[in-house]
């Protein structure tokens, strides 16, 4: 594909010119088709001799990415020359074939195939020459310092010397050390050259492996010191930056899902702070009852989890714990993914006095790398002998159509699995926190971030309209919250430069605002929810249910999104007028909300109304829902047709929405929605200010 | 059920029209050109080309001005006895041609023409060990061939055969990430963006994508846009509209679309159209070709340019088409 691109488009030529052009565009034509048609005689004939490889040499000259001519070619010497030669012979053939294609890709250097003939020569070789492959792979690198299948081919050589060498492990280090100079010369020549910062971070978590503590230090000292170098020549190249990110270790993504090669790893190995991150840990927020008949149980995370092994919901019967049957669903926008997982008891499943919900610590994982539930939580419930009026009391008013919404009683400890072994490892947030800011490396982190902080912020300074230092920055500030107690006055603050970072960069990097927009939207949702989150951090064993506001108001934050819904499963009320939100599917997850104020946000479609239960008023007014479909998607269709959701009796504010006006005003939608046949829903199309305005005049005797 | 796309963007008003008819007019003469050598230098490319051809014009409203029948005939004979197909008649068998055959039969819906159990045999036995797939026999790898065996496979509805180990298929992919978040053409390759359409789309197939940091590969794909509008696939690099598409769509997978900005993109790719010819060029100024035609009006449908079908990101076909065959809710 790479040989369609950047031909330049000619300027019109004269005819006489146009003429000559196609004539000889003729000519060339007619010899390439009778070359073809040889090829078709040869591979019918089955022929395998030098006539047969010189038609093959014709055409490949012409036409490299004939990908069948390359296999036709190898068919021919491995059946024509090679089957029957000897070491030398095959030698001579092979040495023959790397010329021819050595002559060829310096005209193609992008050609996947003639890379391909290239390995299938050496692998066929008896003693492959990859000394020369090594010096030949360099000259293409200095051609075109980027060249993807030049690197990728260079990877290959040292993993084929390093096969053969796998005895030798000096010999690999060795060779690990040398490629890890050659990316030095290459970022030296051009600090632009991300292909060879990329094979960096390949080398250098090798190269970490067996390095003592002092020598990590160094070498990791050294690589800071590399960036800084790239970063002050041109702030602008994003090069040398996102190498500096994943030195910092940004999200501890390369501890997902073993990726282990990672010189912020290997820098920490055997610490406790790598034991300490790694462990950064999931908390459950609590677990409630939805409803008794089917039984529905709520779980809620502090952060969006993937459900690996479906948590175990059992029954006792006489001291026999039985499986109860049922499903576990998540309420976010992904099935497979949420903050809020949903047990439903499967039909004509029977449950005892007491129930019990056991989530195992690898029953969860985390979608934000380097998370994990730290040991297994354990929740029992009393089916019987509820008292109601108490636990509503506590809970504020919780009513779910018929039924309550009651807290699990909530025990943490050991365990027994469900093949009988027992689950050792103890919760002790505290203990969490503490060995966060007492470990000595933890130290060693704080002072490396104090450190790139105040290179960043005095590149900033420099050059206060350049992106990437503002990026970068943004980050390293973040990373630094992390080891520090999110009660402190420095974390707070460390909040405010970070949204003030985001609006900075707003201004200067418009083509991506809407990504900096997502980020402050988190930052701000973050520190707007604080006490909410943290409260049942500190105190696992109070309830979370007790402490929490019932209202959060939210409004004129310049959100974009709701970050994670659980938090707020508790809220009655949220206020979140004059926003920039533009998708209400986080309602599904308000299991608990009552009044939900979103006007003059940026929602374009009615969305997850069906599941959110407790909802009685929603206002959406001065949005941009523009469509009689747009309304309609919010709500599911029930027998013969009718509209409806499940829950109680709702009613939706859509005054000043396009719709009104696009699908003829509010009396033609009355009556539609009437024709539809709507269950618990009412829908006002009128605008609140209005329908206020004519009840004065009413009230005063006037008419409208 | 309406198939263009249900939200459009408002257009810059000073950005270029889109040339509509020109580039129906374009496609329709792409096999016409037979007295240019590099019609018949690029013949490996045809089977290729018709599905460029075809998903173009679909996206363009016009999905019959290629005949039809001729190329169901012309493509039945393109798959050989093993199940696979070549990328023209007589040309072997290689899974690039072997997933453009089955995307452009499946949007005609004429699977029925070809043996559909031998494809699947010719995919399954392109699997290796390791989990990852060879493009054809002599045993090449790259990530791209484990996106078209898994795209094909889920097109044709059997990713369930007993035969295959789609964990290995899995855990190969996440081996081919990289310190900066994307995907490279296998384990240590550098991140590239058509080879993080690839591992993505795969990954979004086979409901694996929790695998992906979202922030993390997000943020590295909203900065492939450069200040022109246009996107670049790896850093410091040249804008291609091609990547339109294979950015695009892998931040559209990622739920982060909107992490660009449509309006330039739209701007850019519509100054690369060729105004003389129709067909649209990797970059203003440049020759038009079939591949960067499609690619960019596929990236124009996804973008919600106005009067275009609807686009699906992880297969680049038609959404109406995706939908009749019931994978719609993959994603």
């Amino acid at each position: 594909m790479e040989s369609r691109h950047g031909r330049k488009k000619e300027q019109a030529e004269s005819p006489e010119v146009l003429k000559a052009r196609e004539e000889k565009e003729a000519v060339l034509v007619r010899e390439y088709l009778a070359l073809k048609d040889s090829l078709k005689e040869l591979i019918e004939s089955n022929k395998r001799d030098n006539d047969a490889l010189k038609v093959t040499t014709a055409l490949l000259r012409k036409s490299p990415d004939y990908y069948t001519i390359w296999n036709v070619r190898r068919t021919i010497l491995k059946e024509g020359f090679l089957d029957n030669a000897d070491d030398e012979t095959a030698n001579k053939i092979y040495t023959g074939e790397l010329e021819f294609v050595q002559e060829n890709l310096k005209l193609n250097p992008k050609s996947y195939w003639m890379w391909n003939h290239r390995r299938w020569c050496l692998e066929s070789m008896s003693q492959p020459r990859w000394d020369k492959e090594l010096a030949m792979v360099g000259k293409f690198l200095e051609m075109d310092a980027r060249n993807f299948h030049g690197w990728d081919y260079r990877r290959y050589i040292i993993r084929q010397l390093d096969l053969k060498d796998k005895e030798a492990k000096d010999k690999v280090l060795e060779r690990a050390q040398s490629e890890f100079d050659f990316t030095t010369t290459k970022i030296h020549q051009n600090f632009s050259n991300y292909s060879a910062w990329h094979n960096r971070s390949t080398l250098l978590g090798k190269l970490a492996e067996d390095l003592s503590a002092e020598e990590r230090e160094a070498t990791v000292d050294n690589e800071f010191d590399l960036v800084k170098n790239a970063i002050y020549t041109d702030p602008e190249d994003q090069s040398a930056w996102l190498y500096e990110l994943w030195l910092i270790g940004r999200g501890m993504t390369p501890l997902k899902a073993g990726y282990v090669a990672n010189i912020y790893k290997a820098q920490l190995t055997n610490t406790d702070l790598l034991k300490t991150i790694e462990e950064r840990s999931i908390s459950i927020l609590g677990a409630y009852v939805i409803s008794f008949h089917p039984l529905e149980i709520v779980v809620a995370f502090d952060e969006t989890i993937e459900m690996r092994n479906p948590f175990t919901v059992s029954t006792r019967v006489e001291h026999v714990a039985i499986p109860l049957e049922g499903e576990w669903k998540a309420t976010g926008s992904d099935s497979e993914l949420g903050s809020l997982w949903i047990f439903q008891q499967a039909p004509g499943a029977v449950y005892g006095p007491t129930v019990e919900v056991v989530i195992f610590s690898d029953d969860v994982c985390a979608v934000r790398a380097g998370s994990k539930l730290p040991a297994a939580v354990c929740y029992e419930l009393e089916t019987l002998n509820q008292n109601l009026e108490d636990i509503s009391g506590r809970l504020g008013r919780l009513v779910i159509g018929q039924n309550l919404m009651y807290d699990v009683t909530k025990r943490i400890g050991p365990v027994t699995r469900p093949d009988g072994t027992l689950e050792t490892q103890v919760v002790n947030p505290k203990h969490r926190v503490t060995s966060l800011t007492e470990s000595n490396s933890l130290d060693d982190r704080v002072a490396l971030l104090k450190r790139e902080i105040s290179a960043v912020r005095e590149l900033v300074e420099l050059e206060p309209d350049c992106k990437w230092p503002i990026q970068i920055l943004s980050t390293l500030l973040s990373e630094l919250r992390k080891t520090i107690s999110i009660h402190s006055t420095q974390a707070k603050l460390i909040d405010d430069e970070c949204i003030e970072l985001q609006e900075k960069l707003i201004t200067i990097d418009p083509l991506r605002q809407e990504r900096y927009e997502d980020r402050r939207t988190q930052l701000v949702f973050d520190r707007e929810t604080l006490s909410i989150i943290q409260d049942s951090k500190r105190f696992p064993e109070i309830e979370f249910a007790v402490k929490q506001p019932s209202n959060l108001d939210l409004s004129m934050r310049g959100l974009t999104h709701i970050p994670i819904s659980s938090y707020l499963l508790h809220l009655h009320t949220l206020n979140l007028d004059s926003n920039s939100i533009t998708s209400t599917r986080f309602l599904r997850n308000l299991l608990n909300v009552r009044r939900v104020n979103l006007s003059n946000n940026l929602i374009e479609r009615l969305e997850g109304l069906q599941h959110a239960p407790s909802l009685e008023f929603l206002t959406l007014e001065n949005n941009m829902i523009a469509k009689w479909e747009d309304v309609v998607a919010g709500f599911v269709f029930w027998g013969e047709g009718k509209l409806g959701r499940t829950g109680g009796h709702v009613k939706v504010l859509l005054g000043n929405n396009p719709v009104v006006v696009n699908e003829g005003g509010e009396y033609v939608l009355e009556k539609r929605w009437e024709d539809v046949g709507e269950v618990g829903v009412e829908i006002q199309w009128q605008s609140e200010e209005l329908r206020l305005a004519e009840e004065a005049i009413l009230a005063a005797g006037g008419e409208i | 059920m309406s198939v263009l796309n249900d939200e459009t963007t408002a257009v810059d008003a000073s950005a270029p029209e889109l040339l509509l008819d020109q580039h129906v007019k374009y496609i329709q003469a792409l096999d016409t050109k037979k007295n240019d050598l590099e019609y018949w230098l690029t013949e490996h490319l045809r089977v290729n080309g018709l599905y460029w051809g075809a998903t173009a014009l679909h996206i363009l409203g016009h999905p019959d001005a290629l005949d039809q029948e001729q190329i169901v005939e012309y493509l039945v004979k393109c798959q050989h006895d093993n199940g696979g197909f070549g990328g023209h008649i007589d040309h072997d068998p290689h899974i690039l041609s072997t997933l453009s055959a089955v995307q452009t039969l499946i949007t005609y819906d004429r699977l029925d023409a070809i043996q559909v159990d031998k494809v699947v045999d010719y995919i399954v036995s392109l699997q290796n060990e390791d989990g990852s797939f060879s493009g054809d026999s002599w045993g090449e790898t790259d990530t791209r061939f484990i996106f078209c065996a898994i795209n094909c496979l889920s097109l044709l509805k059997r990713l369930d055969d007993k035969r295959l180990n789609l964990q290995k298929t899995i855990a190969y992919v996440v081996r081919c990430r990289n310190f900066d978040g994307g995907f490279g053409s296998s384990p240590g390759g550098e991140s590239h963006a058509a080879q993080v359409y690839v591992c993505v789309g795969t990954l979004t197939i086979l409901g694996a994508l929790h695998h992906v940091d979202a922030d993390q590969l997000g943020w590295w794909l909203s900065e492939r846009q450069l200040k022109n509008g246009g996107l670049n696939g790896r850093p410091e690099k040249l804008e291609d509209v091609c990547y339109s598409w294979w950015v695009l769509s892998s931040l559209s997978m990622l739920k982060r679309a909107h992490w660009i900005d449509a309006p330039k993109l739209i701007r850019f790719i519509l100054e690369a159209q060729d105004t003389e010819t129709g067909g649209i060029a990797d970059r203003p100024g440049n020759m038009p070709d079939v591949f960067h035609t499609v690619f960019g009006i596929a990236g124009l449908s996804l973008l919600g340019y106005p009067g275009l079908v609807a686009v699906d990101p992880v297969y680049c076909m038609p959404r109406h088409v995706i939908q009749r065959i019931g994978l719609a809710d993959k994603h």
